[in-house]
């Protein structure tokens, strides 16, 4: 497989700031303490995983099907709840986060997923203020919101158009355009790349480089080899549920590493 | 948070979710409808039974002690004042023979057969009376034991007109009209719980991907199930509406005089037509609560 890694044009608007590089002496923005998950089933989807993230910090967490990635995003989303250990986001223990605490936690975060979640019926500039419409139906400016969001990932032009007739590309930019309308600090994306071509798929993870890029911290899940050796970040590789690897700069396999 | 637009939102959503599952909409407004038609009818056949009951309670309150025709106008009177002091008796008046035939003859329609007796000789055969009006209808039975055994009294097998059948029956009536009621309304009320519930189930599980997206973006819960909660609401009050529609419908067609049905008056009919509403209402939130917690919990 081969993917163009000629970078897309960045693309900023009018507020959008250069946050720099990863700050290493900041408290972490989230932290996972010896943390294991084992759903009703009985089956460990994690297990005894603890690391930390540093704000502005881009990370890779790549493993094979069932290693534990997106249980990750899950925990980080507060999805689901650790079973042992401690998952904490801005110093925040998220297993004592009240039920109804948590669209405040949510609306610090941006989330994608594999499959967009986008809504059929509604046009591409309706899906990106329904993230609004839902938390602060009052908000004013919307559409110059809309048409940043929309800007920032290239696709002020598609406003008007429905999901279905967008490439699966442009859909993921559009549910990151929703994702990025409450300016997140943290950009949780799960498989964003799985249902995408190579250049599509690097198209996208330029996308959340450039987010990074503008000082949001980024957790990515992936399974997708090379996006992780190209862009050459930092690695959190998970195997059956354990966390096996953590390097900066890394590659989605190490040399004599099996196949994750 | 501008309260406006979140009113649009969540009334234009739940009408949304009515006309996408019209169906289903439909079955729940049909129940609850009858749910209410069944509770509506119930009041106003127990208030017509009560209505009844009082107007029988007043009279049998009122106690005739007739007394013997050999009595001195005296002695009557001696009576009346002894009965009249009575705890329990609010007045005693005494009632002679002549005001007993008027009486007879204006209330009971027994002018000619009285006027035969008259012109046969036979005289006047009612007898004169002491009307007791009680303050309570339970003191009744031990007045008419205190007098019964007196020797004023007039010979006959009744010597008062006391009926000790009569409350006890229409209470059991009524009684049985209110559990019947009761009944009705709740197993009624629960199919219609039932089948809102699954309305609303339903809206939720056509709406599950738009919940999911709302959820991951931070709405609040209130805010995701508001517009079910009005969606129930809807359906409960149009239900009502109907309901009501219905029953004044058939209380004018079968009433008379300003009054529906069963006697029944306007301000009631309003009274019932704002309990079928708030009814429908708290039925229709209810079953949206039962039914959207499911989604929200997830």
């Amino acid at each position: 497989m081969s993917i163009s890694t000629s970078p897309a044009p960045l693309r900023t608007d009018t507020q959008a700031t250069d946050n720099g590089p990863p700050a290493r002496h900041d408290p972490p923005i989230i932290v996972f303490e010896r943390v294991s998950k084992t759903y009703p089933n009985g089956v460990p989807a994690v297990q005894d995983v603890s690391f930390t993230v540093r704000p502005r910090d881009f990370v890779f967490v790549v493993g094979a099907s069932g290693a534990g990635k997106s249980t990750i995003i899950r925990l980080l989303i507060r999805e689901e709840t650790a079973s042992k250990g401690h998952v904490l986001v801005e110093g925040q223990d998220l297993a004592r986060i009240r039920h109804r605490h948590l669209p405040r936690l949510r609306r610090k975060m941006g989330i994608v997923f594999q499959d967009f979640k986008l809504l059929p019926n509604l046009t591409v500039a309706q899906n990106v203020a329904f993230a609004i419409q839902v938390t602060d139906p009052g908000r004013t400016h919307l559409k110059e919101k809309v048409g940043e969001a929309l800007y920032i990932v290239g696709l002020e032009d598609k406003l008007n158009n429905y999901p279905t007739e967008l490439s699966g590309g442009e859909q993921q930019r559009v549910a990151i355009a929703r994702a990025l309308i409450h300016r997140p600090r943290i950009f949780l994306a799960d498989e964003p790349t799985g249902n995408l071509d190579p250049d599509a798929g690097w198209g996208i993870v330029q996308l959340l480089l450039q987010i990074n890029h503008r000082g949001a911290t980024v957790v990515m899940a992936t399974h997708n080899r090379e996006v992780v050796d190209l862009s050459r970040r930092r690695v959190l590789a998970m195997e059956g549920g354990r966390l096996i690897r953590d390097e900066q700069e890394g590659q989605y396999l190490k040399d004599g590493e099996a196949n994750l | 948070m501008n309260p406006i637009p979140v009113l649009r939102y969540v009334i234009g959503v739940a009408l949304q979710n009515i006309v996408r599952n019209r169906g289903i909409a439909f079955a729940s407004v049909l129940t609850v409808t009858m749910t209410l038609l069944g509770a509506g009818a119930a009041v106003a056949v127990v208030s017509a039974l009560d209505g009844v009951l009082h107007q029988e309670e007043s009279q049998a309150s009122v106690l005739k002690v007739f007394m013997a025709d050999h009595i001195s106008f005296a002695s009557a009177l001696n009576m009346e004042h002894t009965l009249g002091s009575e705890p329990t008796v609010l007045s005693a008046d005494f009632e002679n023979k002549n005001q007993a035939a008027k009486e007879a003859a204006s209330g009971l329609g027994l002018s000619g057969a009285l006027k035969i007796l008259q012109e046969t000789g036979a005289g006047n055969p009612l007898p004169a009376s002491i009307n007791l009006h009680l303050r309570d209808i339970a003191a009744v039975s031990a007045i008419n034991s205190q007098v019964s055994t007196s020797a004023l009294l007039y010979p006959g097998p009744h010597p008062t007109d006391y009926n000790k059948d009569v409350i006890p029956r229409l209470e059991k009536y009524i009684f049985a009209a209110q559990l019947g009621g009761a009944l009705l309304v709740a197993v009624v009320g629960a199919v219609a719980l039932v089948i809102i519930t699954i309305s609303v189930r339903t809206a939720a599980f056509v709406r599950r991907q738009e919940i999911e997206i709302m959820k991951l973006v931070g709405a609040t819960d209130w805010f995701v199930g508001w517009p079910f909660l009005v969606e129930g609401i809807i359906v409960g009050v149009v239900s009502a509406i109907l309901a009501s529609a219905a029953l004044i419908g058939v209380g004018l067609g079968f009433g008379s005089g300003g009054n529906l049905a069963l006697g029944i008056g306007i301000r009631f009919a309003a009274l019932v037509v704002l309990g079928l509403i708030v009814g429908g209402a708290v039925l229709g939130s209810f079953g949206s609560l039962v039914g959207v917690r499911r989604s929200l919990a997830a």
